[in-house]
């Protein structure tokens, strides 16, 4: 049995999944974390549960919520669970009326009652159940209480949807149901209630559906002959009509299964937003923020949990894989190839796992909390500056995580305009598989200030993007006008392991990573730098990697890196950024992190290795987000330009660092 | 006009057909349109967008869509 999950943004929609499945869904407190479908099993059950992103109506604003309208009119499932959060009754009912239009059986849980409680409002459930005719049952999805009666409710196969007409649109409406019902009966299985209700609504998908069964000229005229009609009666548009007319049905729900006390204390989220959002003091606070996870990430926490990962790793493990290599008798080149190939390549990479840890808690610390929104609202002025909105920051943020969920992200904006210029721009936003390359040239120069030159990258990607906003919302994307409005959550206490596994599933990814695609990529440089023209086991200076990435050495010698080293390095790094440190381990040929950084100093001036640092940041977009990009926008073109305007932006900003600083005598 | 209310001064829309029709739309679907009670929360500083409380829910929106959405003081 397939049983879809509807409900409003931020009502606890992927705890609730969470709850009921058993297994780990990516949880956010901001409208529209979930971005994609996602299907999990029930505990014990033989039914599945299928996640779709919260939306307010079935009637979408943004392409985030089109893949809720396209999923009701082009997918199979069996059954609908409604989650609704008991604070927002009247709000959330809008959905469920829609929802119970599709005749489908429906299951509704009532959560967050024990918020709702504090906040002085009691919903008798009982009352609901009987109201609507299906079952309803209270839930406190974040504790799990009540999960296990809403699982057991929602998987019982008998029930059947609800045949109670709550609604009654009036004379015109039901005799257009009627007509178009005869028009498409046969030919779909949706409700044609539904469908045509959704249809004068305006929905646009539903539109399209309806013009390829029934034929374009059909619809319109139904349209038309409709909106005439309710014009003259109501002197109001159909869309009005309809929304009224199902308000005053929910105000009389309401009324009945509601019961509100005097609030006696204030809102906790209320008092938080007094500080966050104050007017002076929001800019000032998330930039404090930020600053905390930098330090912790890379200098407090971070860097010390990295080096004892590293002695690890170059230490005992090795000594032990050498034993094991020697036990079994390997030959001097399977001794080579994983030693100076696999562990140097894989072990260099996973050596950071605790840093991109780190980070990924505090941003989903941030998601899970409620503050994203926050930030949101407070970067909105500097947005509109360039031709953004608020929400964009939102995507950026994520990027930080990694730039593929970032571009995804960037579908909860409603302006396509928008949209597109959020995913051209995620790329810039420093991704935690840069952060090792940058850890291990911070560790190599800049000892004394690791915190301060990190932040100063991700802050140059920033300002990098909202320039790059500015001059792409003058030139290509002139036009559309840019909007804001935003759902500001109420603040919750994220509970440790929600956030615990949110880390994890956004941190799993890197360690896979490094698994595989990193332990063939390691595999194969090293190859490539065994063998060369000349045979195998040559001088790495004369081998196939030399040559390779010989190519590219004369473009980066004016910005301050023209090795071989690098070039090949910088390849690598298209395939994945944190390759560049596996290239690196194998090309210096080095036992641990710290020689490595040692024999960089060699190669490297200070002011090189910022141009580097710098260069990485920006210059290309990896491998997996190009694909996302390609996807997400369905255009080569902008695919071609994402990639195009980096590389040019990145080493046109590194000439002027290498070149000026150069002037100014920093090398 | 909204836009002309104070931090913590609460007003009821009276009409909300000025604003972009998009922004109209969402505010509908958190259930706020003409009837509804809202109480500005906050004001960013720089033209910054506002805060508004309505039903016991937050809504950030620009100044300039604000300034469409006509209020009257209750």
């Amino acid at each position: 049995m397939e049983i879809a999950l509807f409900g409003n943004p931020n009502t606890g929609k992927t705890s609730l999944f969470n709850s009921l499945t058993g297994s780990y869904e990516y949880i956010g407190n901001w409208s529209g974390v979930t971005v994609e479908k996602k299907i999990g099993a029930f505990k014990q059950k033989a039914a599945r549960l299928i996640d779709l992103p919260g939306i307010y109506s079935l009637n979408p604003l943004s392409k985030d919520e089109g893949v809720v309208t396209q999923f009701v009119l082009h997918e199979s499932y069996d059954k609908i669970l409604n989650i609704i959060d008991a604070s927002q009754i009247e709000r959330n009912l809008h959905l469920t009326l829609q929802l119970l239009e599709l005749g489908k059986p429906i299951v509704i849980g009532v959560n967050m009652v024990d918020v709702a409680s504090k906040r002085g409002i009691e919903v008798h459930t009982e009352k609901l159940e009987k109201i609507l005719g299906i079952p309803v049952t209270s839930v406190i999805a974040r504790s799990g209480k009540g999960c296990d009666v809403l699982a057991e409710m929602v998987t019982a196969s008998s029930n059947v949807g609800s045949n109670k007409s709550l609604i009654n649109y009036g004379k015109e409406i039901e005799e257009t149901i009627l007509h178009i019902s005869q028009l498409v009966e046969e030919k779909t299985k949706i409700s044609s209630r539904w469908l045509t209700l959704q249809l004068l609504e305006g929905n646009e998908y539903v539109k399209k559906y309806l013009n390829d069964l029934v034929g374009e000229e059909k619809i319109n005229l139904i349209i038309e002959k409709v909106e005439q009609n309710i014009f003259q009666v109501s002197a109001k548009t159909v869309e009005t009509f309809i929304y009224q007319t199902r308000r005053e049905v929910i105000t009389s729900i309401a009324e009945k299964v509601i019961v509100k006390r005097k609030d006696t204390h204030p809102p906790f989220s209320e008092k938080m937003d007094a500080l966050v959002t104050n007017k002076w003091l929001g800019i000032p606070i998330f930039l404090s923020l930020m600053y905390v996870m930098f330090m912790l990430t890379f200098d407090w926490l971070g860097f010390p949990l990295s080096d004892l990962l590293d002695g690890f790793i170059t230490g005992p493990l090795t000594n032990l894989i050498e034993g094991l290599l020697g036990l079994v008798g390997a030959s001097k080149f399977i001794h080579a190839i994983v030693l100076d190939g696999i562990v140097a390549g894989v072990g260099g990479v996973l050596v950071f796992v605790p840093q991109i840890f780190i980070l990924f808690f505090f941003i989903s610390l941030l998601e899970d909390s409620g503050y994203m929104a926050r930030v949101a609202l407070v970067m909105d002025r500097m947005m509109e500056l360039v031709g953004l909105n608020g929400k964009a920051f939102i995507p950026m943020m994520i990027g930080f995580g990694c730039n593929v969920p970032g571009v995804m992200a960037a579908r909860t904006i409603e302006t396509p305009k928008e949209r597109l210029l959020t995913i051209l721009l995620t790329p810039l936003m420093s991704c935690s598989a840069r952060l090792p390359v940058y850890a291990l040239f911070v560790g190599a120069f800049f000892v004394e200030h690791k915190a301060f030159i990190v932040l100063s990258l991700y802050v140059i990607g920033i300002i990098v993007a909202l320039v790059v906003a500015k001059v792409f919302s003058k030139t290509l994307l002139n036009g559309e006008t840019s909007l804001f409005v935003i759902e500001l959550p109420p603040y919750r206490l994220p509970q440790f392991q929600t956030l615990w596994r949110s880390t994890w599933d956004k941190g799993k990814g890197f360690i896979r990573k490094a698994g595989t695609f990193i332990f063939a990529g390691s595999v194969l440089i090293w190859l490539l730098s065994y063998a060369g023209p000349a045979g195998v086991n040559v001088n790495m200076d004369d081998s196939f990697l030399a040559m390779i990435g010989g190519l590219f050495a004369p473009l980066f010698t004016p910005i301050g890196f023209g090795s071989w080293q690098a070039g090949a390095s910088l390849l690598t790094g298209f395939l994945a950024k944190e390759a560049i440190i596996s290239t690196m381990n194998i090309i210096y040929f080095v036992p641990d992190e710290s020689s490595l950084q040692g024999l960089l100093a060699t190669s490297y001036s200070p002011l090189a290795a910022y141009s580097f640092m710098l260069f990485i940041l920006l210059y290309i977009p990896c491998l997996a987000t190009v694909a996302t990009i390609r996807k997400e926008t369905a255009s080569r073109k902008w695919t071609i330009i994402s990639i195009v305007y980096a590389f040019v932006v990145a080493y046109v900003l590194c000439l002027l660092v290498y070149q000026v600083g150069k002037l100014l005598g920093f090398s | 006009m909204l836009v002309a209310l104070k931090a913590g001064e609460k007003a009821v829309i009276k009409d909300i057909s000025g604003a972009n029709a998009l922004v109209r739309r969402r505010l509908l679907d958190l259930g706020i349109t003409e009837g509804s009670i809202v109480c500005i929360k906050c004001i960013m500083p720089f033209g910054g967008p506002v805060m508004l409380e309505s039903c016991g829910q937050c809504v950030g929106i620009r100044r300039n869509e604000a300034s469409c959405i006509e209020v009257e003081k209750g």
